[in-house]
C-alpha cells in the first residue's frame, strides 16, 4: 500500500503551520497501513504530477501567491491531466484562488489562473483576518478554522461549504466558501486545516483510498489529541459565534 | 481654540483618569475629535525617535529612554506602551505648553506598525528604528509583507531610518531612498552564528525584491543574518553600527570591536535591541561611555522576564508572544542553552488579552525540538490549548515520556508542587497568560 502525496511550493506557500497539513495526513495514512512518501515540491522545482496520490497547496503571501502561479501555470496541462485522474487535490488559503479563471490584485493588475473552476477573484487593501465555523454537506459536523485573506471569489457555483456560522465566506459575510468538484477540494481556511478537523481529513484519506482502488477502511482513526482539539475550539468559536 | 481646547480636555482627562486608573487612550481619543489635526498643530522637540517592528520595540524604547535620561535629556515618552494614535496623541498634548509646544528634548515613541501611517500623518520622526519584521499576531497582522506595506506609508522622505541590516525584508525599506538618511546596524558573524537555517520555516529564503533565491553566508537566528540574493543581488547592507562579537554563554557583546556590554539577559534578542538602542542613542549624540555604563548596569523593566519560587523550585517566567514564533523560539534557544536539569512549562490559554481568537496554526511555525534536550527532563503543557500543544508536540523529537498535559495552569502548578525533585523551572507563555502562573508564586 504505497502513497505519494505532492506538496506544492511548501518553501513560498507556507504562511502559517501548512506543512502540518501534510504531516498529520501521512501519520494518520501510515495508522491505515500505507507506506507514505512526500514529494516537496520547491519553488525552484519542477513538479512530476505522474505518480502523485494527493496533491496539496497551502497559503502564501500575495506575492507568493503570484511566482507560484507562474510556476504552476506552465504545468497546468499535467495538472489538469492527474485531476482528471481522479487524485484527490487540496488547494486551501489564497490557492484556492489559482483554481479559478483570474485573480485581480489589489493594483488592478488581471493575472489569468488555471481556469479548472469558474470563479473570479479580486484582492483589496482591506484585510480580515477571522475566525470559521463552516458547514459542509459532505461533514456530519462544522469545520473550525481561520481566514487570512484580502480578497472576495465571485461565481462558485459548487461551494465546498454551504454556510457559514462564523467567518466571511467567498463574497460574503456567513456565506458559502471554498469549492468542490468531484476529487478537487479549495478553501480559504489557512494553515493547518486538516489538523483539527479530523472528519476533513478523513474525508481526504478516503478519497485517496477510492483513487487508489483500496478497500475503504472501516475507520479512520483520529491522532491523539486530535479529537480535543477540535471540541474545544468549536466550543470557543461557537461561544463567539452566539455572543 | 480648538487646539486649545483639545490640549485643555486632554489634560484634564488624563489628570482624572489617572486618580481612577483608566487607560491612557480615551483622553487623545476625545482631544482627536476636538481638533482632529493636533498633533500637526504641535511644536515637538528637536529629536522625534520612533521604533517600530515585530518585536523588540518596548524594550528598545525602555533602554534609549534609560540611556537619553542618563545623558542629562528630558524624555517624553510612551511608557505604557499605548502605541495607537490615541494614546500617542494623549502623550503629546499631556505634555505640552497650552500653547502647543511638546516639552522635553526628545520625544521618543514606541510605535504600532500598522498604525504608524496614521500617528505620523500630522508630523514625522527625526529617526525612525525598525527592529524587525516577523510572523507575528497573523489574526491582527496577516503576513509580514502585509505589515511592510503598513509601515512604508509612514516613513517620510526627511526621517533617518535606523534599520536592522541583517533583517531581509526591514533592509528593504532604505531601496530608493536617500542613502544618507539610512543607518544601519546589525551584528558580524560571531559565537551565535551558524552556518545552516535552523527553524520550521524560512522567511529569507526569496528575495524581498525580485523573489530570487537567497543565499546566507550565517544565520544569526531566523532569517536573520549575512544574505544575499542570487537574482539581483540585493544584500545586507554594512553597518553603522556593529555587534563585533557576542558571547551569550558569558554575557559579553562588543561594540565596533571595543566597547564590552554585560548582558542582563543572555539572550540575542536583547543583544539587537541593545544595538538598537545604541544606534538611535549614538545618533543623538550620546557619547559611548554613557551608553555603555547604561547598558551593562541595565535590567529589563518591561517584566517580561520574572524570576519566582514555586515551594522549594526555582523558577523563571520568560514571557513570549502568542502568535510570534520567532520570540517563542528565542525563549525555547535560551532554555537549551542553559547547562542545568530543568523542567519546561509551556501555558497557552488565552490567545491574547486584547481580542478573541481560536487560531492556533502559529504552534506549529514554533521549533519546540529546541526543547529535546537531555537537561530537559519534562515539559508541561497547559491551558484551554493544551492538546494543540501536545498534538503539536506529538510530531517534535521530544520525548512523549517527559511531556504532561494539563487543562488549566492550575493544574499544572500543583504537578509542580506535588514533585519533590527541586528543579529549576522554565515557563514560557504570553502576558495574556502569565497571571495563570504569578498567581501561585512568590516574585523575587
Amino acid at each position: 500500500m504505497e502513497v505519494k502525496l505532492v506538496h506544492l511550493y511548501p518553501d513560498v506557500m507556507s504562511l502559517y503551520g501548512e506543512y502540518a497539513n501534510i504531516a498529520v495526513l501521512r501519520r494518520t495514512l501510515e495508522g491505515l497501513g500505507a507506506e507514505v512518501t512526500v514529494e516537496k515540491i520547491g519553488y525552484e522545482d519542477s513538479a512530476d504530477f505522474a505518480l502523485a496520490d494527493f496533491i496539496y497547496m497551502g497559503a502564501g503571501t500575495e506575492r507568493a501567491q503570484k511566482y507560484a502561479l507562474e510556476k504552476l501555470a506552465a504545468q497546468a496541462v499535467d495538472l489538469k491531466a492527474a485531476i482528471g485522474r481522479g487524485v484527490p487535490v487540496l488547494f486551501t488559503g489564497n490557492a484556492m484562488e489559482l483554481l479559478g479563471r483570474s485573480v485581480t490584485d489589489a493594483g488592478g493588475r488581471v493575472w489569468p489562473c488555471l481556469g479548472l473552476a469558474d470563479y473570479v477573484t479580486v484582492e483589496t487593501d482591506k484585510r480580515d483576518p477571522v475566525d470559521v465555523i463552516a458547514h459542509s454537506p459532505l461533514l456530519e459536523r462544522p469545520a473550525v478554522g481561520f481566514m487570512n485573506k484580502c480578497s472576495t471569489t465571485s461565481g462558485v457555483t459548487a461551494p465546498l461549504f454551504d454556510r457559514l456560522s462564523l467567518g466571511f465566506g467567498n463574497e460574503a459575510k456567513g456565506g458559502p466558501e471554498g469549492y468542490v468538484d468531484g476529487d478537487l477540494f479549495a478553501t480559504h481556511l489557512t494553515g493547518p486545516v486538516l489538523v483539527k478537523n479530523q472528519e476533513l481529513l478523513a474525508l481526504m484519506v478516503r478519497r485517496i483510498f477510492a483513487y487508489k482502488g483500496w478497500e475503504a477502511p472501516e475507520a479512520v482513526p483520529a491522532l491523539p489529541h486530535q479529537a480535543e482539539t477540535y471540541e474545544v475550539t468549536l466550543s470557543e468559536l461557537s461561544a463567539r459565534a452566539k455572543g | 481654540m480648538r487646539k486649545w481646547l483639545a490640549i485643555l480636555a486632554c489634560k484634564v482627562l488624563r489628570f482624572v483618569g489617572g486618580l481612577i486608573g483608566r487607560g491612557s487612550s480615551l483622553p487623545g481619543q476625545i482631544a482627536l475629535k476636538l481638533c482632529p489635526d493636533v498633533l500637526g498643530r504641535l511644536e515637538p522637540p528637536p529629536y522625534v525617535i520612533a521604533v517600530t517592528g515585530s518585536n523588540g520595540k518596548t524594550s528598545t524604547v525602555e533602554m534609549i529612554a534609560a540611556i537619553l535620561t542618563a545623558a542629562g535629556r528630558k524624555v517624553i515618552y510612551n511608557k505604557e506602551g499605548s502605541n495607537q494614535i490615541e494614546g500617542v496623541t494623549t502623550l503629546l498634548l499631556t505634555n505640552a505648553s497650552m500653547g502647543g509646544r511638546v516639552k522635553g528634548d526628545v520625544l521618543l515613541l514606541e510605535s504600532d506598525e500598522r498604525y504608524a501611517k496614521y500617528t505620523f500623518k500630522w508630523f514625522h520622526p527625526t529617526h525612525f528604528v525598525i527592529t524587525n519584521l516577523y510572523r507575528d499576531q497573523l489574526t491582527r497582522n496577516g503576513h509580514p509583507e502585509w505589515v511592510y506595506a503598513a509601515i512604508e506609508p509612514a516613513l517620510h522622505p526627511d526621517t533617518t531610518l535606523i534599520l536592522n541590516a541583517d533583517d531581509p525584508l526591514v533592509s528593504r525599506f532604505a531601496v530608493g531612498r536617500d542613502p544618507a538618511k539610512v543607518k544601519w546596524f546589525g551584528l558580524e558573524e560571531c559565537a551565535v552564528s551558524t552556518k545552516e537555517h535552523r527553524g520550521v520555516y524560512h522567511d529569507g529564503a526569496r528575495c524581498p525584491v525580485c523573489f530570487g533565491k537567497m543565499e546566507y553566508d550565517c544565520y544569526h537566528y531566523a532569517h536573520i543574518g549575512r544574505y544575499r540574493c542570487t537574482g539581483c543581488g540585493y544584500e545586507r547592507h554594512a553597518t553603522d553600527f556593529t555587534a563585533t562579537a557576542v558571547d551569550l554563554d558569558k554575557g559579553v557583546l562588543t561594540i565596533g570591536g571595543k566597547t564590552e556590554i554585560t548582558l542582563a539577559f543572555k539572550s540575542i534578542y536583547n543583544v539587537y535591541n541593545i544595538l538598537a538602542a545604541w544606534s538611535a542613542c549614538s545618533l543623538a549624540g550620546v557619547d559611548e561611555d554613557t551608553m555603555a555604563g547604561v547598558m551593562s548596569s541595565y535590567i529589563l523593566k518591561n517584566g517580561r522576564m520574572v524570576t519566582f519560587a514555586l515551594g522549594e523550585r526555582r523558577g523563571t517566567l520568560l514571557t513570549s508572544k502568542h502568535e510570534n514564533s520567532v520570540a517563542y523560539d528565542t525563549n525555547l534557544g535560551y532554555i537549551r542553552n542553559q547547562k542545568e536539569d530543568c523542567v519546561v512549562m509551556v501555558i497557552v490559554d488565552a490567545i491574547s488579552r486584547k481580542y478573541f481568537t481560536g487560531e492556533t496554526s502559529w504552534l506549529w511555525d514554533i521549533d519546540f525540538d529546541l526543547l529535546d534536550a537531555p537537561h530537559i527532563r519534562e515539559v508541561i503543557l497547559c491551558g484551554k490549548y493544551a492538546n494543540d500543544l501536545a498534538l503539536r508536540f506529538d510530531f517534535t523529537s521530544v520525548a512523549p515520556e517527559k511531556i504532561q498535559v494539563r487543562s488549566t495552569a492550575q493544574e499544572g502548578v500543583d504537578l509542580l508542587l506535588g514533585q519533590g525533585d527541586g528543579l529549576p523551572l522554565y515557563v514560557v507563555t504570553c502576558f495574556s497568560d502569565r497571571d495563570k502562573l504569578l498567581a501561585h508564586v512568590k516574585k523575587d
